[in-house]
């Protein structure tokens, strides 16, 4: 948080944002206001004339960013809180009273948070989050691996965001992950001796065979519709997979797709498997593509299990219409090419036939998928040995002579790892440990594996490394930082060829060039990372896992549909960021983004596929804007019915830059005083709940902001009342608020309105500043107020376009120094 | 004829998944160290707090508190499946750590097995109790300690993910999956030559990383220098961890049957799950690869072990079923999933007591702290707390034990640290062993 609350609205951008101006406007507070309440409620006990547990109020420093009261303030704050003081005996605060200590101690303390953030000077060096590994060794390996699946998950720093330098930690167990993912895709990535033999199938129908039917350990039973066995396989690397396939669509029905997964049998319990991807099938046969690696996928062990006698590997092809429900056909006969899977028991072998026997039912008369044939290869190289073995041991003059060559190498695969120029002693560092590994081992290869996994665990690659010279005060970024920051912020992996070559150049600072560079890396594929994780986090929308639907409610509710739920939150996104639209339409909109699923879930037609469309809202369709997603609607309900408080926090957090305190430790029980709070609507309750002054002082301006989205179940359904389900009687919904502005309003709609009309300024604010500690890796302190005030005047003056304010901000002050 | 207590012995590790190549009570000992049985702790934590309906109250039952003291107790419904273990078992009244009951209820977590105020501020935790015995006792095991959660990592400040923390007060990641848990307790062989020369080359390649990490820090900003510090802690622990490997070498892992433990289950089937968990610890510490574990069984935060109640067909919502813990029928809810929490410790308590080790059980000489950190949801005073095992390492158990909040729960920590035979007289806060354990 910036500056005290009360006075967030009056800052107007002209006024230098500087840290003695919020200071003053605090302390002007405090003896206006604060000091008067203290006085009249605590000095009869922490005063003049006593000072119960050595505490005396009215001598405490009111300024907590210079003071070094702030630990005791922290503890006042606590304990109002509580309600544990003043005593019960003792006279209660009003709500007015209440109201002013509150705001002014949160505000007091952020402020202090944030000059302490300050003073103990900025994390700028941060390590990479696991996606950022992820796709920073894809990049410069050219494999394809899982890297990150060992790796802990990183934590979210109060503002939500992952990437944030302060608490992205290290630990020893972290260590020892990143040197053995090192060794393991340096073993994959640099190759020795011939190809490798090439094991290929290919099956034109259904393998047989009886796969488990019972739900297991938190795995479902499987039913493919088309089996490929595969009773050889290597191992490790990398696999194609090509499923040729045709559908049947009635009018009026979506196009399927396929589920392609792999996995092994490895008795009768359940199937392990790992998903290789899914597409659509269309009328017309088509030929579809599948990548993966073998390694990434359940294999068999060495021992059997249970009474499996089958060894080898499956690959599973399920059948889904275009809402994502499975299709079944057990009705459909198969010809079996390849012996059964595992020995059938009698009476299923007489099921089978008896099936069999059945007529079968013509291809086309209904909605229906053929998968004429599917072929498998693995291990697939484009050329041998692979790139990724070429681009680490590239032609040199040096070639013969392992001393120099490994330098040669060393030196090429340094500067791409470390995203900079190194210099020869750090190249000689480097060779030196090869020459003591090299002499315990038996090829060049083995050797040089071994070495190059030293650089993937040297903190210049694991970190994104921001020098600071302490003789200068020269906190300008290099060339090769800027780069970095870029890459990071925009595409989430290491600068690509052009950016490198740009800051070697000293081209990169140049504003021009910047702007060119942050347009170009808007248009590459890769930006799809920038809003997949900035979104992700600044929304939130992990929130989705964190609830679960209770099925009672919400009979037949998939949960697949979350990740619909959430596609739909990146791809509204994206289609502002893409057409430069205002990002005022975040708030509210007159279109949307859908595929089938999420229409379908929705009540709303038109798209005929999972790929996500735009689709114009009808003018009295409540669904624009983010408050109309699923995403935020269901990861803020509590899986039954939708939480007003919540949704309300997360507007509050999320959109406007004002999370509200956390609750008071012992939040008192309603029930015990209102036996009849079962009967009540929603809004009832939280009208009891904010008549309790300890609770209402907060709650009357929370609340308002999320009982107008009442319309909005749990799921993110429209409702027009709250249906009966269980003991749950059905209700009436009431969705008037009144907001702290003294505004009414009903509904979603009007809502959305007065965010849009009243709030676009706060909105832009609040979204600078996420984007700001996004791109900076950082939480944000005093020093860059300046710059958040002038991007926020701008961004509102380019009628809140995205990419105006990318370009702005990465040419900003708080973007080019340390 | 063979003696009965030999066929107990081997049908047991049979049961436990355990097949012996070697005769493995000396294969498993440290190189060098004397045989003494070993002593061992495990800590496990759940979030939220738990159903204290007043003692007249019709669904008394479903409190978690039993009713009575010292030897004169009931059991409610919550922790009747502990019945058969009550000779192994104290249960703690009015526990709780003094420096954290004005900090946030939410906060708590991060402090179970530390004892400190979090200074909201600055956040700074200190060494939990298991990396305090662990820097004594873990030094005669593979691996010094063990440290698990549902939600792996280490999670957000104030809502961590894990139960343990550094000397430094770092929080541990914790590992959470279950296949990734069993790589790390028996996926290191070592005894191949390829891996003697990787330990090797390991040494040579964190000695250089540990150069280029001082070099690089000299040119970084004072907080730069700060999180460079942590890289460099961590490295100089992998070195000793390969050290340790390294003089572990000529002693083979113990091999155990992947498939007698459910390695591939997710916290979507959380019986599975915490079966699988509880397995793994107790593998541990059977076999000897550590002493030491914790377990979170659910973070404070965001956790996923929140859809865990749904494992009854209750309400996927743990921290709202804790919330509702004083409503019409809240009892009830709470208080049937914490009785399902009970009785996966009480699997687990079974194993270790049904398995024999020298003149006992494993559980006697294993310490099982249970607990919460919240009694009702939100408030940081009289934990739920329990302490399992112990029996030859001098403690008396059958009882429930009633204390006023004079009573620091860092007591409990005391009287166990010197039951593992760490040498110690307070912990942080406390004011002594806690009264009527030994």
């Amino acid at each position: 948080m910036f500056c005290n609350r009360l006075t967030l609205i009056l800052m107007a951008s002209f006024l230098p944002a500087t840290r003695a101006v919020c200071v003053d406007q605090s302390l002007d507070v405090f003896s206006k206001r604060v000091h008067p309440v203290l006085i009249e409620l605590c000095d009869g006990c922490h005063g003049r004339k006593k000072s119960e547990g050595g505490i005396r109020l009215d001598r405490l420093d009111p300024d907590l960013v210079n003071g070094s009261d702030s630990e005791i303030w922290h503890d006042v704050f606590e304990q109002l809180k509580n309600g544990e003081m003043p005593p019960a005996k003792a006279k209660q605060p009003d709500a007015e009273q209440r109201k002013i200590l509150t705001q002014w101690l949160v505000g007091a303390l952020q402020d202090a948070a944030e000059a302490k953030r300050g003073q103990n000077g900025r994390v700028v060096t941060r390590r990479l989050t696991r996606y950022e590994y992820q796709n920073t060794m894809r990049d410069l390996l050219l494999i394809d691996l899982d890297f990150a699946q060992g790796l802990p998950p990183d934590p979210a720093s109060q503002e939500g965001f992952q990437n944030n330098g302060s608490t992205l930690e290290m630990s020893p167990t972290q260590i020892e992950q990143y040197l053995d993912v090192a060794r393991r895709s340096l073993s994959q990535a640099i190759v020795t001796g011939d190809r490798p033999r090439l094991y290929e199938v290919t099956q034109n129908a259904t393998a047989m065979g009886k796969l488990p039917t019972k739900k297991f350990a938190g795995h479902a039973p499987v039913s493919p519709e088309f089996i490929l066995d595969l009773k050889e396989f290597p191992r490790t690397g990398p696999f194609e997979l090509k499923v040729r396939a045709r559908a049947a669509i009635p009018a009026g029905e979506g196009v399927p797709r396929i589920q392609v997964s792999m996995g092994n049998v490895p008795g009768i319990i359940h199937v392990p498997r790992g998903e290789i991807g899914e597409a659509e099938v269309d009328t017309i046969s088509q030929t579809i593509t599948f990548h993966g690696r073998m390694e990434d996928f359940p294999q068999p062990g060495p021992i059997s299990f249970g009474n499996s006698g089958f060894k080898g590997m499956i690959v599973m092809i399920d059948f889904v219409d275009a809402d994502g429900n499975e299709l079944r056909y057990p009705d459909r006969t198969y010809t079996a090419k390849t012996p059964p899977l595992k020995k059938q028991k009698k009476d299923q072998d007489e099921a089978i036939e008896s099936d069999a026997k059945k007529e079968p039912v013509a291809f086309g008369g209904r909605l229906e998928i053929e998968v004429q044939s599917v072929e498998f290869q693995s291990p697939v190289y484009a050329s041998w040995p692979p790139p990724s073995h070429e681009r680490l041991f590239f032609a040199s003059p040096h070639v013969g002579n392992e001393s120099l060559y490994i330098r040669d190498v060393l030196k090429r695969f340094m500067e791409s790892a470390f995203r900079r120029s190194v210099l020869a002693t750090e190249v000689e560092q480097m060779a030196k440990l090869f020459g003591k590994i090299r002499a315990d081992s038996e090829t060049f290869e083995d050797a040089a594996r071994e070495t190059l996994a030293a650089v993937l665990v040297s903190p210049s690659f694991l970190y994104i490394v921001e020098q600071q010279n302490r003789a200068s005060d020269d906190l300008q970024v290099t060339d090769f930082e800027l780069a970095s920051r870029l890459s990071y912020f925009l595409w989430s992996t290491a600068p690509d060829q052009q950016l490198m070559d740009l800051a070697r150049q000293g081209q990169l600072k140049d504003g021009k060039v910047l702007k060119q560079q942050v347009e170009r890396m808007l248009e590459d594929e890769r930006s799809s990372e920038f809003v997949r994780h900035f979104v992700t986090q600044w929304l939130d929308l992990g929130g989705l896992d964190r609830v679960a639907v209770n099925p009672e409610f919400f009979p037949g509710f998939d949960n697949k549909l979350k990740t619909q739920m959430r596609n739909e939150t990146l791809a509204f996104f994206s289609e502002i960021l893409r057409a430069d639209r205002s990002a005022l339409e975040l708030l509210d909109s007159d279109w949307v983004m859908l595929n089938r699923p999420m229409a379908s879930h929705y009540g709303l037609t038109g798209p005929r596929s999972q790929e996500f469309e735009q689709v114009t809202l009808e003018s009295d369709d409540a669904r624009g804007g983010l408050l109309g997603q699923a995403a935020f609607l269901l990861a803020n309900s509590n899986g039954e019915d939708s939480h007003p408080i919540k949704r309300a926090v997360w507007i509050l957090d999320r959109l406007l830059g004002s999370p509200p305190a956390s609750p008071p430790a012992d939040v008192p029980d309603l029930d015990t005083e209102n036996p009849d709070l079962a009967k009540m609507t929603l809004k009832q309750q939280l009208a009891v709940h904010s008549s309790k002054e300890s609770c209402g002082s907060c709650h009357r301006e929370i609340d308002p902001w999320g009982i107008p989205l009442e319309n909005f179940d749990a799921v993110g359904r429209w409702r027009a009342e709250i249906p009966q389900v269980n003991r749950r009687e059905p209700m009436e919904i009431d969705t008037v608020g009144v907001l702290p502005s003294g505004v009414e309003v009903e509904g979603p709609t009007q809502l959305k309105r007065y965010l849009v009309e009243s709030q676009g300024e706060r909105f832009a604010k609040a979204i600078v500043k996420r984007l700001m500690g996004y791109g900076l890796g950082r939480s944000l302190d005093f020093a860059d107020r300046q710059t958040v005030d002038e991007l926020t005047e701008n961004f509102v003056e380019n009628d809140y376009r995205l990419r105006a304010l990318l370009v702005d901000f990465v040419q900003s002050k708080a973007f080019r120094t340390k | 004829m063979k003696k009965s207590w030999q066929l107990d012995r081997r049908a047991a590790l049979k049961a436990a998944g355990v097949s012996m190549a070697l005769p493995w009570l000396e294969a498993m000992g440290a190189p060098s160290s004397k045989r003494e049985l070993p002593r061992r702790m495990c800590a496990i934590l759940f979030p939220f707090g738990v159903a204290m309906p007043k003692d007249d109250a019709e669904d008394r039952q479903w409190g978690w508190f039993p009713t009575g003291q010292g030897k004169d107790y009931q059991l409610t419904n919550v922790l009747r499946p502990l019945e058969p273990l009550m000779d192994h078992v104290s249960i703690f009244h009015g526990l709780s750590h003094p420096r954290c009951r004005a900090m946030n209820g939410h906060d708590t977590g991060d402090t179970f097995l530390t004892a400190n105020n979090l200074a909201p501020v600055s956040y700074q935790n200190t060494i939990s109790i298991d990396q305090y015995a662990a820097s004594v006792i873990g030094k005669q095991t593979r691996l010094p300690s063990l440290t698990l959660s549902t939600d792996g990592g280490v999670g957000p400040r104030t809502r961590t993910t894990t139960l343990s923390y550094t000397d430094k007060g770092q929080p541990i990641p914790a590992l959470s999956d279950p296949a990734q848990i069993f790589k790390r307790l028996f996926g290191q062989d070592g005894a191949s030559a390829n891996d003697r020369r990787k330990l090797q080359n390991s040494e040579s390649i964190l000695d250089l990383v540990m150069e280029q990490s001082n070099s690089l820090s000299r040119n970084l900003g004072v907080a730069d220098q700060r999180k460079m510090a942590e890289f460099e802690t961590s490295v100089r622990d992998v070195e000793k961890r390969v050290e340790r490997s390294r003089s572990w070498l000529d002693i083979p892992l113990p091999t155990v049957d992947r498939d007698s433990i459910l390695l591939d289950t997710t916290v979507d089937a959380p019986r599975d799950y915490l079966k699988a968990i509880y397995d793994l610890q107790f593998l541990a510490f059977q076999t000897d690869l550590t002493r030491i574990s914790t377990y979170q069984i659910g973070s404070y935060g965001p956790s996923k072990a929140r859809a865990f109640p749904a494992v009854l067909g209750l309400k996927p919502d743990w921290h709202g079923l804790a919330h509702a813990a004083g409503k019409k029928g809240g009892p009830e809810n709470i208080g049937r999933f914490d009785q399902f929490l009970a009785e996966q410790l009480a699997s687990f308590l079974t194993r270790l007591q049904e398995t024999p080790e020298g003149d006992g059980s494993l559980l006697d000489r294993t310490l099982v702290l249970y607990g919460s950190s919240n009694s009702r949801t939100h408030q940081n005073r009289n934990y739920p707390l329990l302490l399992a095992g112990g029996g030859k390492l001098g403690l008396r158990h059958n009882q429930v034990l009633r204390f006023d909040e004079k009573t620091p729960m860092s007591n409990v920590f005391v009287t166990m640290l010197q039951a593992l035979g760490v040498e110690v007289d307070r912990f942080v806060d406390s004011t002594g062993p806690l009264d009527g354990l030994t």
